[in-house]
């Protein structure tokens, strides 16, 4: 069975950078992983694990500037690829950024049909920075097979998958036929930490880069624009209470939660 | 301007009228359609007065989005909306994103506010694990969701009319459905709330913010493995950018990190308290007062000082 395993170099909302009027310095960001996606990947690697094939990693870079970021992002395919992923292929192209759900799941769909044909396409619930959630929505409409969202778990056998979706009410198990898309939740699996060797390993595994050209795809010209981007404004005490023992501590926390009025 | 509001469900036809004023009393009257499915036309007729528009409706019990999609689909090519709006429930984005996906338009996921600026329409919404907001113009049509149970229902005006549609079938068949857990707290309405995370190592343990609560009069709440992992915790007390947003006197995070995806979604309470033993962790620079111990010796030392003060 092959799997693609859709992961995003997303900025990393914990080394957040702005400047002295709040607004976010994206060029700063490192971008990692997404955390939803490391999930993904491991159950693409699972499903490898049990039913044999290939699990092909797939990504496009959506954080500017190209230059600097191109090796951020092979970084994320590496991760992947160390983790039991076989090949992976990074789309790199000025068109993409900055990335959008809406131009980026169209150019992930042309790349996913360029490079192989799947039985699976997998990815995390939402991306860690633009928190959209839409993308298994759009790569089922792009590609042109049932999506099913919010998997925490997913058995796959002849030619069908069952998946057990986390809606906020209740869990709901339903089936449907394969190739399809799948978004899995963080509650799905334990991603696995590649071991130092696997991690040396996957420098010889093949990543290879593209452009749109190469996967003969056009996206929709630029239709959001954004304005602005700004941090929302966090100030606080940062009082470390301190003192010689806990009882101190507990003490002092006790008559500042009294000056506060909390506790009377 | 012209808006198709769809709803998975009638009841939210109120809250996307509650926006829609919000929208005509900034960007001036839109003409307006809705779709929604709904268990019986009675009930689809009864919410349809909220936004008092003509009403497509699909008559179902259990819908799966690629059905609504395809079926609001349908409704957009008659309809021609510059903005399609849903409600960002996991089953209300999946359907607009569908939309938006089939039509080729943008959609901007769960918008928290709406301003019309040198007459284009910007929206707000936020990133970055929450710690952001991005402002977004996108060109018309366009398509949007926003958040469940944000705006204030409006009085019903007349029922619009209703125009029954039939569902497409559903690339999907359900095998079974099990319902939730539900704990009865309301950690939204809580004055003060101990937040629990992953430096609890079980659920026994959980005792102690029990007992804090208890004394504080507020409620427990948690970071999401603690519900969704761990279901320690029912998830209606999960804290965070995909759980519930808080607002109390007191927030006292113990054993938490201090994920942007948590903390986010507690900006607006009045003090915070954060406990961890780790003096590095992102969780202090969210804090007024902050303590580095470890909680299994912390707590119960200021469980009894609390005591104290409390009962003298
Ligand atoms: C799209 C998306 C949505 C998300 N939505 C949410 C959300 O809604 N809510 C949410 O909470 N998370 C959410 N997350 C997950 C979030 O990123 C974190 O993974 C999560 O909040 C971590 O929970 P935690 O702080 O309990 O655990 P950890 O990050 O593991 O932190 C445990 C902390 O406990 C401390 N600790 C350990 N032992 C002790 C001890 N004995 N005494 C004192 N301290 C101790 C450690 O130092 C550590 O800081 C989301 C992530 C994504 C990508």
């Amino acid at each position: 069975m092959n799997v693609a395993v859709f992961v995003k170099a997303s900025l990393d909302p914990n080394m957040l950078r702005v400047d002295s009027s709040g607004r976010i310095l994206v060029e700063d960001i490192p971008l990692a992983i997404s955390e939803y996606d490391r999930n993904a990947v491991e159950e693409a690697v699972r499903l490898k694990e049990k039913h044999g094939g290939k699990v092909v990693a797939l990504s496009a870079l959506t954080w500017g500037p190209i230059q600097k970021r191109v090796r951020e992002a092979e970084q994320v395919l590496r991760e992947a690829l160390a983790m039991g992923a076989d090949e992976a292929y990074l789309l790199v192209d000025e068109a993409l950024i900055p990335g959008n759900p809406y131009t980026t799941a169209g150019a992930l769909a042309a790349l996913a049909q360029k490079v192989g044909e799947f039985d699976l396409y997998l990815t995390g619930e939402g991306s860690m920075d633009t928190l959209s959630f839409q993308m298994a929505a759009r790569l089922g409409e792009a590609l042109g097979v049932p999506a099913v969202s919010y998997a925490r778990a997913l058995e796959v056998s002849e030619g069908k998958a069952r998946v057990t979706r986390d809606l906020e009410e209740h869990l709901e198990t339903v089936e449907v036929n394969l190739p399809a898309v799948v978004s899995v939740t963080g509650e799905i699996n334990k991603p696995r930490l590649p071991t130092l060797l696997q991690i040396r390993r996957a420098f010889a595994k093949p990543l290879d880069k593209l452009s749109l050209a190469d996967v003969s795809y056009t996206p929709p010209s630029a239709a959001v624009e954004v304005e602005e981007l700004r941090l929302l404004a966090v100030s606080r005490k940062n009082i470390i209470v301190e003192g010689t023992s806990l009882e101190e501590i507990a003490s002092k926390l006790v008559d500042l939660l009294v000056k506060e009025g909390i506790v009377k | 301007m012209k808006v198709l509001l769809v709803a998975e469900k009638p009841e939210l036809l109120s809250e996307l009228a509650g926006f829609l004023k919000d929208l005509e009393s900034k960007a001036g009257p839109v003409e307006t359609a809705a779709f929604t499915a709904a268990p019986s036309l009675d009930e689809a007729r009864k919410f349809s007065a909220y936004v008092a528009a003509k009403t497509y409706v699909a008559v179902a019990e259990r819908v799966f989005p690629d059905q609504l999609s395809k079926a609001a689909l349908d409704i957009v090519d008659r309809e021609n909306p510059d903005l399609v709006i849903g409600v960002a429930t996991k089953t209300g984005n999946e359907v607009v994103a569908r939309v938006a996906g089939a039509k080729g338009i943008p959609m901007m996921t769960e918008i928290v506010d709406v301003e019309a600026r040198d007459g284009a329409l910007l929206f707000h919404r936020a990133v970055l694990g929450g710690r952001a907001i991005s402002v977004l113009k996108p060109a018309l049509p366009a398509a949007a969701t926003i958040p469940a149970r944000k705006y204030e229902v409006p009085q019903p005006g007349e029922p619009g009319e209703l125009v029954e549609v039939q569902l497409p079938s559903s690339a999907l068949s359900l095998v079974k459905v099990e319902e939730k857990e539900k704990g009865g707290v309301n950690i939204e309405e809580a004055e003060v709330v101990i937040g629990v995370g992953r430096g609890f190592r079980k659920k026994e343990d959980l005792a102690m913010a029990e007992e804090l609560a208890n004394m504080l009069g507020g409620a427990v709440g948690c970071s999401r493995p603690i519900a969704a992992d761990y279901h320690w915790l029912p998830e209606d007390a999960w804290i965070g950018i995909s759980g519930k947003k808080i607002r109390p006197k007191l927030y006292m995070a113990i054993g938490i990190s201090g994920a942007p995806q948590h903390m986010s979604a507690v900006l607006d309470a009045k003090v915070i308290v954060a406990v961890n033993k780790d003096k590095n962790a992102p969780v202090f620079q969210y804090a007024d007062y902050g303590v580095v111990a470890d909680l299994y010796q912390f707590l119960p030392v200021f469980i009894q000082k609390l005591k104290e003060k409390l009962g003298g």
